[in-house]
């Protein structure tokens, strides 16, 4: 018997399998200070935006502590009336100008509307990059205005006041402000183009997510808006630097036209502000109810019809400034019609629940938060296009309350919600999901408490910008200041444990919240020209009851209870397996 | 501890309109604000993750449900607008009949002036402003029950008459006119405050309605009691044209608080009893302080020589009528004296008047 004895040929041991290189992403491609001045990428670009408004948006803060601070006493507790009023200013410059109408539209726009349609970049990304120059150079200029000369007029810059009595360093800060209007226009108009003109295969319009509905009724505001106030703040700048008679009566202009010029824009722009964050609602909304959204053609139609209508009823904040009687009651007319998609919009949101499979991470909190609070911010605006009561709320803390639940209550709230929804796919990291639902609480019950009081406040009759007031207005301005305490807290903890997160943070899947957007079908963070191949829509954004992405690929199984344990503890395209099993996976 | 009252002080007609309209839209977006988050918190609580099995119904809508929630709350929209103009309407024109009161606004004061010539100034920061207009900070007097319109303009830039009291607010604008109007139902005190923001002091530029009734409203108006409660008389009054003849005349030489002092100080005399040189005393009322301008030697104040000459043919029966009203409403501390800044009065003699020698002396 022959043995054969085989011996095994000496195996060598398999190599040590070499580490994989990190993914190429839009991050790592460049470390360098050029790779981010000089990128033309526009998720790079939207970071850059991300970091400047974050810095203004702490700068307005500030100013807006101060304010508070100040009116802890009926004669002012820390600063004399300029200052008081230098304060309150810079507050308004720097949160409107360029926190706000940058806020979602420059960030989350640059970053998002490429990869929610399935382009690769914006139309026109070198303009994108000088957009973000022509930003930091208005608001370099008008933040060293408000800071180091002090503007003493109000956001609003009435004339003749500002152009004749107000001592301070108005010229510089309306030509900062008139500068960065142009950033404004660029990305709208890049917006505009992009969605267009390069939404990729199969995402025909009524497939288009709602926030890029959003986003676009922005744009068509922001380019067609805009220039308006940059010929209104060049006039202003002309009569103040060289006495050229346009507002002025002593020099034979009219204030009035002022008021004219000045709300034919900032009242467009007060929906450049909030119509993107309702966008970004009804993106969570919709991915946290686990359901279609509810009435998608009538949320997407009164982004247009807010637009639209936004343009015809800014006299509305003149009622009181000698306008004729049947100005005042076109202009009245006009503001309920406004109402009323706005309305609809929050009636669709709530009907979006329903029946839904809800869970109450960070992002949806913020963004039932700005339902919430979106609802009074709406519903008190009726009182301030009610000519009747107008007469008697102008001017008062009602309408600060008013515009700061709209602006702050809604706006910033969505910004939030954008932020939390999209931040592990901008960044690659998760945050910590316990203190960002505490800081989403806090931050709503902190607001309530700051502007609640300031409506009763407004409706006795207390006019604002006033470091002096009387007496029995002492304890409910007391209370305000206490509850901005505990919302500048609340503002204060995401800055922390988002920054951690950078460092800390779990890796995110590529589609954490199990969402059905295109810009969830790259991974986290995204490739530098966002998707590896050309992507087909093959149905309608918000197909959540079916359980498939709009490429009609099954969704993982979604965070929460039922599903697994993180939101970052999920892979796979293929779908759940679990309790959120869906039949059908692909729709024609 | 100053606590608001539930509902703010309703002091005029619009007040009252205001107030219905005001809780009529409060009631109905209070309802319809509490529904809608009924309805979120039902959801919330109702379709939970936990609750539910994870599978969710493909509801895209319901046109009839759009249609309902846009006609309805269009509808209710258009009836806060019908009810607004009304109130507006209200508002927005006054009556024929309505008196007239002319407001000016200026950083950082409110002066009003009425048609039968007293100027006031109704409020502002007394930092900012002279020693003459600070003593001439009073209050806007309005007659209850009647209706008054108010005709402003600025003199720099914008500034905002806002009454909280009678629910109104009007612009006071460079170069031109604007018009509010009041109906007071109620006497009493009440905040003006300037509503659009106007520069540094534009938290003080706030003042005083006073509203009071007809009857002395038309007493003051014909120059009786000064109730706007200035330091000095109210320029343009009956008292303001005395000051200024007390000052021509000379009279304050004498009549003044300092130690030497040749004749009795006049502040706050009168309604008092003044005990007489040679027993006996006189209420100083306005035919005593006549007799004392005619015939100053007739009732002599005890302690006091009897120097003073007669102005019998000195002064006009409605000159008379003036210093009467403004030693009527002398206060304490506002004697004026030749070290004040107040110009000397044109036409006023230089020198002092020379007592005549007494023949019988004392």
């Amino acid at each position: 018997m022959s043995t054969a004895i085989h011996h095994a040929a000496p195996v060598a041991a398999p190599a040590p399998p070499e580490p994989m290189p990190a993914e190429p992403n839009y991050l790592n491609n460049g470390y360098g200070i050029w790779s981010w001045l000089l990128t033309t990428d526009h998720k790079r670009i939207g970071i850059l935006y991300l970091v400047s408004i974050t810095a203004f948006f702490m700068a307005g803060g500030i100013a807006a502590g101060l304010v508070r601070l100040n009116l802890l006493s009926p004669t002012g507790a820390i600063m004399a009336e300029d200052q008081y009023n230098r304060a309150f200013t810079a507050h308004g410059v720097l949160m409107l100008f360029f926190f706000l109408i940058p806020s979602i539209p420059a960030v989350m726009g640059n970053f998002f509307v490429p990869m929610m349609i399935g382009a690769k970049d914006l139309a026109f990304p070198k303009l994108n990059l000088a957009s973000w120059y022509v930003f930091i150079l208005g608001a370099a200029l008008a933040t060293w205005s408000v800071l180091v000369g002090g503007i003493d007029t109000g956001w609003t810059l009435y004339p003749p006041y500002s152009t004749r009595a107000s001592q301070a360093s108005v010229v510089p800060g309306v030509v900062g402000v008139f500068i960065s209007g142009f950033s404004s226009i660029m990305t709208g108009l890049n917006i505009l183009v992009t969605i267009h003109k390069m939404r990729c295969p199969g995402m025909t319009w009524s497939r288009l997510p709602l926030f890029i509905w959003s986003l676009y009724a922005t744009s068509l505001i922001q380019l067609l808006a805009t220039p308006v106030v940059a010929v209104t703040l060049l006039l202003i700048a002309v009569e103040r630097a060289w006495g050229v008679g346009i507002f002025d009566p002593s020099l034979g202009g009219d204030p009035v036209l002022f008021q004219h010029m000045f709300w034919f824009y900032s009242h467009p722009a007060v929906y450049i502000m909030i119509l993107p964050g309702m966008g970004a609602v009804s993106e969570v909304i919709t991915c946290f109810s686990r359901k279609n959204v509810f009435g998608y053609h009538a949320i997407a139609w009164s982004s247009m019809g807010i637009a639209v209508v936004g343009f015809l009823l800014w006299a509305h904040h003149m009622f009181v400034a000698g306008i004729s009687f049947y100005a005042a009651l076109l202009f009245s007319f006009l503001s309920m019609l406004v109402a009323v998609p706005s309305a609809i919009k929050v009636f669709n949101w709530t009907g979006t629940l329903y029946k839904g499979s809800i869970t109450f991470q960070a992002p949806m909190l913020f963004a039932l938060g700005f339902v919430v609070l979106f609802i009074v911010g709406g519903l008190t605006g009726l009182y301030l296009a009610t000519l009747g009561t107008d007469i008697h709320l102008h001017d008062t803390y009602f309408v600060v309350a008013h515009f700061h639940f709209v602006m702050v209550g809604g706006m910033v709230m969505g910004y939030f919600a954008a932020l939390h929804y999209w931040w592990p796919k901008m960044t690659g990291r998760m945050y910590s999901d316990w203190w960002s639902r505490v800081a989403a609480s806090i931050i709503i019950v902190g607001f309530f408490l700051t502007f609640v009081p300031q409506f009763i406040m407004g409706y006795h009759g207390m006019p604002r910008r006033y470091p002096n007031y009387p007496g029995e207005f002492h304890v409910l301005n007391v209370m305000s200041t206490a509850g901005a305490s505990i919302l500048g807290l609340g503002y204060l903890i995401p800055s922390v444990y988002l920054t951690l997160s950078l460092f800390f943070g779990e890796k995110a899947t590529a589609n954490p919240w199990s969402a059905t957007g295109l810009e969830w079908q790259t991974p986290s963070p995204p490739t530098v020209f966002n998707f590896d191949f050309t992507p087909v829509v093959v149905c309608g954004p918000y197909e959540y009851a079916i359980g498939v992405d709009q490429m009609g690929r099954g969704l993982p199984e979604p965070p929460g209870p039922g599903g697994a344990e993180g939101p970052s503890g999920k892979v796979g395209q293929t779908g759940p397996a679990g309790p959120m099993h869906k039949e059908t996976h692909v729709v024609g | 501890v100053k606590l608001l009252p539930f509902i703010p002080e309703q002091a005029s007609t619009l007040a009252t309109r205001f107030e219905y309209l005001f809780w009529y839209i409060t009631i109905v977006c209070g309802v319809a604000g509490l529904a809608i988050y009924a309805f979120m918190l039902y959801c919330c609580v109702k379709y939970r993750r936990g609750a539910t099995t994870g599978s969710t119904p493909r509801i895209l809508g319901s046109q009839r449900l759009e249609l309902t929630w846009t006609i309805i709350p269009t509808v209710i929209f258009f009836s806060f607008f019908g009810w607004g103009v009304a109130v507006f309407n209200h508002a927005a024109h006054p009556p024929a009949d309505a008196m007239e009161v002319f407001v000016i606004g200026k950083q950082w004061m409110w002066k009003a002036q009425y048609p039968t010539g007293q100027r006031v100034i109704i409020g502002g920061n007394p930092r900012n402003m002279n020693e003459s207009e600070r003593n001439s900070i009073g209050r806007l007097l309005l007659p209850v029950n009647r209706p008054v319109r108010i005709t402003l303009t600025s003199e720099d830039v914008i500034h905002d008459f806002g009454v909280p009291a009678f629910r109104s607010k009007i612009d006071a604008l460079p170069g031109r006119y604007t018009t509010a109007w009041y109906h007071p139902t109620k006497t009493g005190e009440f905040h003006i405050y300037c509503d659009q923001y106007c520069g540094t002091w534009h938290s003080l530029m706030v003042g005083k309605i006073a509203v009071v009734g007809e009857q002395e409203f038309d007493d003051w108006l014909q120059g009786g009691n000064s109730l706007q409660g200035t330091q000095n008389p109210v320029d343009g009054s009956l008292a303001f044209e005395g000051r200024q003849l007390f000052l021509k005349l000379q009279c304050s030489n004498c009549h003044t608080a300092k130690p030497d002092a040749r004749a009795p100080v006049l502040e706050g005399l009168y309604g008092t009893r003044v005990p007489l040189r040679g027993g006996g005393g006189e209420i100083v009322d306005e035919a005593y302080i006549l007799q004392s301008i005619l015939e100053p030697r007739a009732k002599v104040v005890e302690g006091w020589e009897p120097i003073m000459p007669s102005y019998k043919d000195k002064v006009t029966a409605e000159e008379l009528t003036a210093l009467v009203q403004y030693i009527r409403s002398l206060k304490r501390g506002t004697t004026p004296d030749r070290t004040e800044r107040f110009p000397v009065p044109d036409g006023a003699p230089t020198q002092p008047p020379q007592p005549p020698i007494s023949p019988e002396k004392k």
